[in-house]
């Protein structure tokens, strides 16, 4: 029995118990396959940690979802994670699958999340990544978020930093974060490792993604002709996630009507009809700084409520750029590093 | 006449003045006066820090401030509107001041100056040249009426706050790769110094105060959010630019998330992996909220025993050559320890590293490190082997625990070393530990060993200036050690100066210098990389030397931009212009060819390493070491153009040292240094054709450093896998050649520690191999070792056929033109003042020579723009021979160029 079949078996086992949570730290042998599967699986029955407990109670839906960590080419370093499942129950306790939205593929930037105000996200990552020579040291791969509450077991840290335990998915076990987007963390937020390899995680590889947490309110400001307009959200017609890694923009496309994901990867041509708002989430990641432009276009900047038309942004750093779409120009990076690397792609705009 | 203001507007404007009057008064009444009094002062490891001498106030309270010179310095809090008299007292060795205020003070002086504080804001005081060391405090200027920023709570509202109502204030400076922290509890500022576990009881009301100077972040602290700016945008990272930045909020401990050890730190992906985090300790309510102290300045380090409080050594990064890792307090150690880059400290100390005096960008590596200092049962597997994936700007900061010899190195820049002693006081000797493992997966080498000591060697020459071989000098070279007591293998205590000398001699007469009997053509153009001259704070100049005569025709440091290690050069077709690159800086440099005058000085890319044209267009490519990727400048023009990128987006910077071209001008070839492969890139399309994995004597970190291109095949050497792989331009694998096969790395040194090990009838060692070239006819490769070796490869065979001596620290080779045919291969070396001059014989190679050795130091009648004023003519690395003689180039010299050569030279590929 391969590890990926053990981890099929865990996957069918885990999904019948939502808060199961592994406490002992398992050690894996290629030849005790079969031992080391039947052990997780009895934990992951017996061992209900139940401490996932989040402060605050659901007043929102509830999303329930499932995703692996995956080394989606063999000849490259990239990590990425990959939607298994996503479902989200509303108060009224209708349950409703949205899986179909995500792409199949293990994606950079991950899959974007969504939620509202008030929701609550139980996540389970799966550990999928191969890593045969250091297993017992560098097994660990996490989910960190930003932004929303969770308690200390959903940090998505080594117990080398939260001194209480290590808190991801490993081949042999998988890990469950619960998120609280409680009222007040509406934005847009990163996720990534926090795990893998070293105690800063594989973020640098490629394992992050973003949550975009939906205001209470449902409105956004967008510069409209020139001013700034307070706009139902349900008038954005594209989200375009990018990603600013060191040398590149990472995109996925979200079309708002039907909620589908595209990814896009590197430099991505984005594409809008006229008049239609739009919203670039833009998130870095790495070590250099970056100066977002779209020259043509200014946004509303939600410090000083003016509009703007650069946006320095550092490592981890969010911004959103909401504009009604007008005139094709590009997105860049105008900073020396990124005109050097060509961090640029075109916006075109359909009239 | 009419009045012009009627008596309601009379009233009016008497009410207005009236209030103004009042506002301006009450403002007045509110308005304090501080008199603050600051010294400056030494910390026991040799970083600087203020220290608060007395605080009193108008208003009447001051805060309880430590009774010692902290990093950072005294938190000064104040209200908008307050006069400060600031007098600060000179208790350094060096000049310090305060900005603002822009006073200097000589040391043992007393200078004042008034400060009005006008704007609400924390602002950092600093001192603005040893900033980066210590020299940093906070000023906080609050809004009168006492309100600060809000915070919010778990339940989404945003709250407006009074500093009255706060539980904790937490100052926190972010400098290179290192938190610097303090906390005001009632009224008492306690140092907190690096990285601190900050402590708070859930709920308590905690204001952060963040500031930066240098090099930017970006600050993160887990599972908390704030208002940015007080703003309804709700952020948990923050950019601190570069430069000077702040950054102020409130948070409310654990709301919404509870307790926990939550970690902060900068989200610079290099940062963090330079160790740039700490923990912020959320304890339920009647827990202690207290915060613990890290790593200090004042602790328990070598010649400081008094305390039992943690210490902290700090290394400068410096582009000063030799002394790369600089000790600040190496005044005091290097008597003892005879390098300015050695520090001592217990078990459980930290060690620190501060890019402060360096214009490149590096990484913080560890190059070796005692066995077992990474494993889990005793070490620590998370911090050893330690390094940054990329190279960067800001510093780096780690506890060692395990006992032995720790040497860091920068991956961009192989020769910078700072070495750490760890020493268990209970011990005899200094421990060097029982044994070391090294970066390429060498592991638990003996401390006896031969290569364990060669590399000590190695450190002790390379790091200290008065070790380097003077040619200009009739005194044998006599390298000094530090005569200390060491633990090695098996317990053994030896003098370290007594081991190196009876293992490698002491006292060593040097080679006569002398001048080769055939001329060469052209001239011959040397990167005197670490020599110094009077109108520059940086080192390195251009040694010109006429190959016909044998004689230095000029010195080019370039004052006027301050030229940082010119590395490596090239010239135009036309042999009218030279390009320059700077290794410890951003800059490619161009230079009139003819009177060495200074063309243009552009921005290209962090620590640009080598620059080489594409034969068929002229175009320049630079190899951006501390990045990822290959810059062009179209023939003709002083703009560069994107790169091509030596990675696909998103994958590793590769981190491009020397690369090469093909003589077709197809392909760009290229040692990634960081990556560990060989890359081939389509010069037209910039796309990626293959990347071979490099070395393959040792598991792991071969350190490709450069490559030579012959007529179908890529030679690249292996810096720390002491090999050369041998590829096809279709980047496939042909050989891989084991450059140390002759050389037993493991036993004591003795007679056999060099013999015939691979039977092929010589004793060929090429320990650290660096440039690499092929010559024009593509028959030979000649390779500088920089462990002090030439070797001669035949590439009809692929096999080290020769091996000539060199200088510690040999570096670079390039051919020029022999005058009547054939070739010199000139070789320079880092710490030596000679160029070798190499008679490569074509026809034979085994039959190589040296035939000549050449001073590299100017006399006076030499014109410069600059005087030397030391380590003169020393630093020898990048080399390029006037004219390009090189199959591919030679065809497009100019007539007049082409006539000085043979017509085998001007087309040595038939």
């Amino acid at each position: 029995m391969n590890h990926k079949a053990c981890a099929e078996l865990l996957v069918s086992v885990l999904q019948t118990s939502r808060h199961a949570r592994q406490k002992e730290e398992i050690r894996y042998k290629p030849a005790t396959w079969l031992t080391v599967c039947l052990f997780a699986i009895l934990s992951a029955i017996f061992f209900f940690a139940g401490n996932v407990a989040a402060q605050g109670s659901v007043t929102g839906n509830f999303h329930r979802i499932e995703m692996y960590a995956d080394k989606p080419y063999p000849q490259y370093e990239y990590l990425a994670y990959r939607m298994l499942r996503h479902e989200v129950t509303n108060p009224q306790g209708q349950t409703s699958d949205i899986t179909s939205r995500y792409s199949t593929a293990a994606i950079i930037p991950g899959p974007t999340i969504i939620m509202d105000e008030g929701d609550v996200a139980e996540i389970t990552l799966y550990n999928s990544i191969p890593n045969p020579d250091k297993i017992d040291l560098h097994e660990n791969v996490s989910l960190h978020v930003h932004g929303v509450h969770y308690d200390i077991v959903s940090d998505g840290t080594l117990k080398y930093i939260n001194l209480f335990q290590d808190e991801g998915a490993t081949l042999v076990q998988s890990y469950t974060y619960r998120w609280n987007a409680a009222v007040g963390t509406a934005g847009t937020w990163p996720y990534h490792d926090h795990n893998m390899s070293t105690h800063n995680g594989a973020e640098d590889k490629g394992l992050f993604g973003a949550l975009i947490v939906n205001p209470v309110a449902k409105t956004v400001a967008v510069n409209q002709n020139g001013s700034i307009q307070s706009v139902p959200l349900s008038s954005i017609k594209k989200d375009y996630v990018l990603y600013m890694m060191d040398d590149t923009f990472a995109g996925t496309v979200i079309d708002t009507q039907t909620g589908k994901q595209t990814p896009v990867w590197s430099n991505p041509a984005l594409t809008a009809q006229a008049g239609s708002n739009v919203r670039f989430h833009l998130i870095a990641l790495g070590t250099n700084f970056h100066q977002f432009r779209l020259p043509g276009y200014s946004w509303p900047d939600p410090i000083t409520q003016t509009l703007i038309e650069e946006k320095a942004i550092g490592p981890l750093e969010k911004h959103v750029v909401a504009i009604q779409a007008s005139t094709s120009t590009v997105y860049l990076d105008s900073t020396f590093a990124g005109i050097a690397q060509n961090m640029t792609g075109s916006f075109n705009v359909a009239p | 006449m009419k009045p012009h203001i009627s008596g309601s507007q009379i009233k009016t404007i008497l009410t207005c003045l009236t209030l103004f009057t009042m506002l301006w008064l009450s403002n007045l009444a509110l308005a304090a006066t501080h008199n603050i009094h600051l010294a400056a002062q030494t910390l026991p490891n040799g970083q600087h820090a203020y220290r608060m001498l007395s605080h009193t106030s108008s208003e009447g309270s001051t805060p309880t401030y430590p009774n010692e010179a902290t990093i950072p310095g005294p938190t000064v809090f104040v209200k908008q509107g307050d006069v400060l008299n600031v007098t600060l007292t000179n208790n350094t060795q060096l000049k310090v001041g305060l900005t603002p205020g822009s006073i200097e003070v000589s040391p043992g002086d007393t200078r004042s100056f008034a400060y009005a504080a006008d704007q609400v804001g924390v602002f950092p005081y600093y001192d603005k040249d040893s900033h980066m060391v210590g020299l940093f405090g906070a000023l906080v200027v609050d809004n009168p009426n006492g309100a600060i920023d809000s915070f919010i709570d778990e339940i989404g509202n945003i709250v407006p706050t009074k500093r009255a109502d706060l539980d904790k204030e937490i100052v926190m400076f972010m400098i290179g790769s290192t938190f610097w922290g303090a906390e005001m509890v009632n009224g008492n500022q306690i140092p907190l110094w690096t990285n601190p576990t900050l402590g708070a009881v859930k709920d308590d009301l905690v204001r952060f105060h963040i500031l930066s100077l240098g090099p930017g972040h970006t600050w993160h602290l887990h599972a908390h959010r704030w208002p940015d700016r007080n703003s309804k945008e709700m952020i948990d990272v923050k950019m601190l630019k570069d430069g000077v930045d702040s950054h102020t909020f409130t948070i409310k401990a654990g709301s919404g998330v509870g307790t926990g050890y939550w970690q902060y730190h900068c989200h610079l992906f290099s940062h963090m992996e330079a160790g740039m985090a700490g923990k912020f300790h959320v304890v339920a309510a009647g827990e202690s909220g207290a915060s613990i102290a890290g790593a200090s300045p004042s602790g328990h380090i070598f010649l400081n025993p008094f305390t039992d409080d943690p210490g902290l050594v700090t290394f400068e990064i410096t582009d000063e050559p030799g002394r790369w890792f600089r000790s600040i307090r190496s005044d005091i150690l290097s008597p003892i320890t005879k390098t300015r880059s050695l520090e001592v400290i217990p078990p459980g100390g930290s060690v620190h590293f501060i890019m402060s005096e360096t214009n490149a960008v590096h990484t913080i590596t560890t190059l070796l490190w005692p066995s077992g200092a990474n494993d889990p049962d005793h070490g620590d597997h998370r911090v050893i082997p330690f390094s940054q994936t990329k190279a960067y700007k800001g510093g780096a900061i780690l506890k060692l625990d395990v006992p032995g010899l720790y040497v860091f190195t920068c991956r961009i820049h192989p020769y910078m070393f700072g070495a750490v002693i760890v020493d268990d006081p209970a011990t005899e000797g200094l421990d060097l530990g029982e044994s070391i493992d090294i970066v390429t997966g060498i592991n638990g080498l003996p401390t006896s060993s031969d290569l364990a000591t060669r590399l000590l060697r190695t450190f002790f020459v390379a790091t200290v200036q008065e070790n380097w071989q003077d040619y200009t000098s009739t005194k044998p070279w006599h390298p000094n050690y530090p005569s200390v007591a060491v633990r090695i293998s098996g317990g053994a205590v030896v003098n370290l100066k007594d081991v190196l000398e009876a293992r490698y001699g002491q006292d060593v007469k040097l080679a006569s210098l002398f001048k080769p009997t055939t001329p060469g053509v052209g001239e011959v153009w040397i990167n005197t990389q670490f020599e110094k001259t009077a109108g520059k704070t940086k080192p390195g100049t251009i040694t010109v030397l006429d190959a016909a005569t044998w004689t230095i025709k000029r010195k080019i440091a370039l004052p006027q931009i301050n030229m940082n290690h010119p590395h490596n050069m090239w010239s135009n077709r036309e042999q009218s212009v030279v390009f320059q690159t700077q290794w410890f800086d951003d800059k490619l440099t161009f230079i009139n060819r003819e009177d060495g005058s200074l063309i243009n000085n552009i921005q290209i890319g962090n620590t640009p390493s080598h620059v080489i044209t594409i034969p068929t267009n002229d175009d320049i490519t630079v190899a951006i070491n501390g990045e990822n990727g290959i810059r062009i400048i179209p023939a003709g023009t002083m703009t560069p153009q994107p790169m091509i990128m030596t990675q696909l987006p998103g994958q590793t910077a590769a981190g491009p040292h020397g690369h090469w071209v093909t003589a077709d001008g197809k392909l760009v070839v290229t040692p990634n240094v960081i990556t560990s492969d060989i890359g081939l890139y389509d010069t037209d399309s910039g796309e990626i054709v293959a990347r071979t994995g490099s070395g393959g004597v040792f598991p792991a970190e071969p350190h490709p450093l450069a490559v030579g291109v012959g007529i179908d095949k890529v030679y690249t050497t292996n810096l720390l896998d002491h090999s050369m792989n041998v590829t096809g331009l279709d980047g496939t694998l042909i050989k891989t050649i084991n450059l140390i096969a002759d050389y037993d790395p493991v036993s004591p040194t003795g007679p056999d520690t060099v013999k015939d090990r691979d039977g092929d009838g010589l004793v060929t060692v090429g320990v650290l191999p660096i440039q690499t070239p092929v010559d024009p006819t593509g028959r030979v490769v000649v390779t500088a070792n920089t462990g002090g070796s030439i070797t001669i490869i035949d590439t009809q065979l692929d096999r080290v056929v020769a091996m000539l001596p060199c200088d510690p620290g040999c570096h670079g080779v390039n051919f020029g033109a022999k005058q009547g045919g054939g070739y010199y291969a000139y070789v320079t070396s880092k710490f030596s003042n000679q160029l070798i001059v190499v008679d490569v014989d074509l026809n034979n190679p085994a039959n190589s020579s040296i035939a000549g050795r050449i001073s590299m130091v100017a006399d006076k009648s030499v014109p410069t723009d600059d005087k030397v004023v030391s380590l003169a003519g020393m630093g020898g690395q990048g080399i390029y021979a006037i004219p390009n003689i090189y199959n591919g180039w030679v065809q497009h010299l100019p007539d007049a160029w082409k006539a000085g050569l043979t017509a085998a030279q001007q087309n040595p590929v038939p």
